[in-house]
């Protein structure tokens, strides 16, 4: 069906399908769709969305009877729902809310409301599937309704009574958590609440129902744009309301680490001269908190992709970044210890962490206050750390506390009988494991601390 | 031209217009109520906001004005 190499994501639409072409991302629009997509041209209704950044721009290659070519504007680093904080999470559902309500003033209706039509780009969330907007038929529901609830509404509420763990359920349930577990996880109480009732309960309710209607018996279901409209609004005033439950730790952290303010400073101020040294487009923050550190870069980087596996911490450097209007920023949630999997058809529809990472190849990788937290919580021996940061980028800048820190020790006391299995973690072992695969090209002791930062380069 | 490709949910489409109706008293209570707490001086000016409104603007004439201020 699909003439050129069609991205393993993108099949499902009928409209067409997005192809990379030496990099570039292509999308091939079928004839079926011809009628929409001049529509969408001609009213100024992309162009828009442009303007506004709530649809990733496209310029038309080449227009013939049988196929329509556009290039997009390319997305450096590609985050899913399930790496998303609670808030990046809200932005995402927001935006497509937005999009909706605007799709059916003018005409138009989204025809699928699926989370992964949304990215971060820019310190924005926008919405990537240029495809998949329909003319509205007067007088009908929204066919993406159902859509929303479980990828959007349900983990949404659900995070917000049961913590930010239950944002990664969409990398089990790749086409929506299922309105019934929705239903069946949400307090009882929620049944009081007009809107949870309505959304969620009756939906599953009517969901079940439904679902043995084989002969398509049913009539056909009927709804006024206002009625439309309504649903759109009070879900929307709803959600931007929601809130994580969850105390937030992350304003304590820098208070709580044994830094006095001299090795702070001084800290901060190797890494800005190794960077500057380097001069990096781009770089990745692993364990980087809110941001703090990257922040405190002179040099001007193009994308930082900062992740943590700190629900709340990634949330608060989201905030900084809306606040801040900060467009090379690009937080996530990540376990290092788990990095996302490549899931959906073919293992291959989501990709993993660790493909989208090496494409995307960072110039430099900050480790700053994981490598123990790795060694000791996740008993990673450092020839398996070396090995995870060796594989993306050149240059890794790794800050390594010695098992006097205060921190290690704490760590190593959680170990309690267990403690003696830990002795290889001194600074000596890490240098011998982690040379096999760098080169160390500087090594710096961190004043008034425990702590020495080294700067390293990949053999080969 | 309709082209489903995914399952809509049979029940979600009939459910909408229960919803909408629901929707619709939700909306226009809060509303008043807002109108009272306003009346009343209890509303509470939203502070550090980091979303923005539903609407998306439209026309080019404001997107000028707004670069302007």
């Amino acid at each position: 069906m699909n003439a050129k190499n069609a991205h393993s994501s993108s099949f499902r639409d009928p409209s067409g399908y997005v192809f990379v072409d030496n990099g570039d991302i292509k999308r091939v629009i079928n004839p079926i769709y011809f009628k929409q997509y001049k529509a969408l041209t001609e009213s100024g209704f992309y162009s828009t969305l442009f303007k506004n950044s709530i649809l990733i721009p496209h310029t038309e290659l080449s227009n013939s009877a049988d196929e329509i070519i556009i290039k997009a504007e390319k997305i450096p680093f590609i985050t899913y729902p399930y790496e998303w904080s609670f808030n990046m999470y809200k932005e995402a559902a927001l935006l497509t809310l937005k999009l909706q309500k605007y799709s059916l003033e003018h005409g138009f209706s989204l025809k699928d409301a699926s989370a992964f039509n949304v990215t971060f780009h820019k310190g924005k969330a926008i919405f990537i599937d240029t495809l998949s907007f329909d003319f509205y038929k007067e007088n009908s529901p929204w066919r993406a309704y159902k859509q929303f609830i479980t990828h959007f509404f349900g983990p949404l509420r659900l995070a917000s009574y049961h913590g930010s763990q239950q944002l990664k359920l969409l990398s089990n349930f790749i086409d929506g958590v299922p309105v019934k577990m929705i239903s069946s996880m949400l307090p009882t109480k929620t049944k009081l609440s007009p809107l949870l009732y309505a959304n969620i309960h009756l939906l599953a309710k009517l969901e079940d129902k439904h679902n043995e209607d084989y002969k398509g018996e049913a009539k056909a279901a009927s709804l006024s744009k206002k009625g439309q409209l309504n649903i759109i609004q009070s879900l929307y005033d709803y959600i931007k309301k929601l809130e994580l439950k969850e105390q937030s730790e992350w304003g304590k952290y820098y208070n709580k680490t044994n830094y006095t303010d001299v090795a702070f400073v001084q800290k901060s101020e190797i890494i800005n001269h190794w960077v500057k040294s380097i001069q990096p487009n781009s770089l990745i923050d692993i364990g980087g908190n809110d941001g703090t550190f990257v922040r405190k870069l002179n040099d001007e980087i193009k994308t930082a992709l900062v992740c943590d596996i700190d629900n709340n911490a990634v949330d608060f450097n989201h905030k900084s970044m809306k606040q801040n209007k900060e467009q090379f920023m690009l937080p996530f949630v990540l376990d290092v210890l788990n990095p996302s999997a490549a899931i959906g058809l073919n293992n291959t529809e989501r990709d993993s962490f660790l493909n989208r990472i090496k494409d995307f190849a960072p110039d430099v990788t900050l480790a700053l206050a994981v490598i123990h937290h790795m060694s000791l919580s996740g008993n990673v021996p450092f020839s398996q750390s070396a090995k995870f940061f060796s594989g993306f980028s050149k240059h890794l800048i790794i800050e390594f506390p010695k098992r006097n820190d205060s921190w290690v020790q704490r760590l190593l006391n959680n170990k309690a009988d267990f403690k003696d299995h830990f002795d290889f973690y001194n600074i000596d072992n890490f240098i011998a494991e982690y040379s096999k695969v760098f080169e160390i090209v500087e090594e710096k002791e961190i004043k008034e601390s425990n702590r020495v930062i080294f700067l390293l380069k990949t053999k080969s | 031209m309709h082209f489903l490709y995914f399952d809509p949910g049979l029940g979600a489409m009939i459910i909408q217009a229960i919803i909408a109706a629901v929707a619709g008293v939700v909306l226009f209570s809060k509303n008043l109520m807002y109108k009272i707490k306003l009346f009343l001086g209890i509303s509470k000016p939203i502070e550090d906001d980091v979303f923005d409104d539903i609407e998306i603007k439209d026309s080019d004439i404001e997107n000028k004005k707004s670069s302007e201020r």
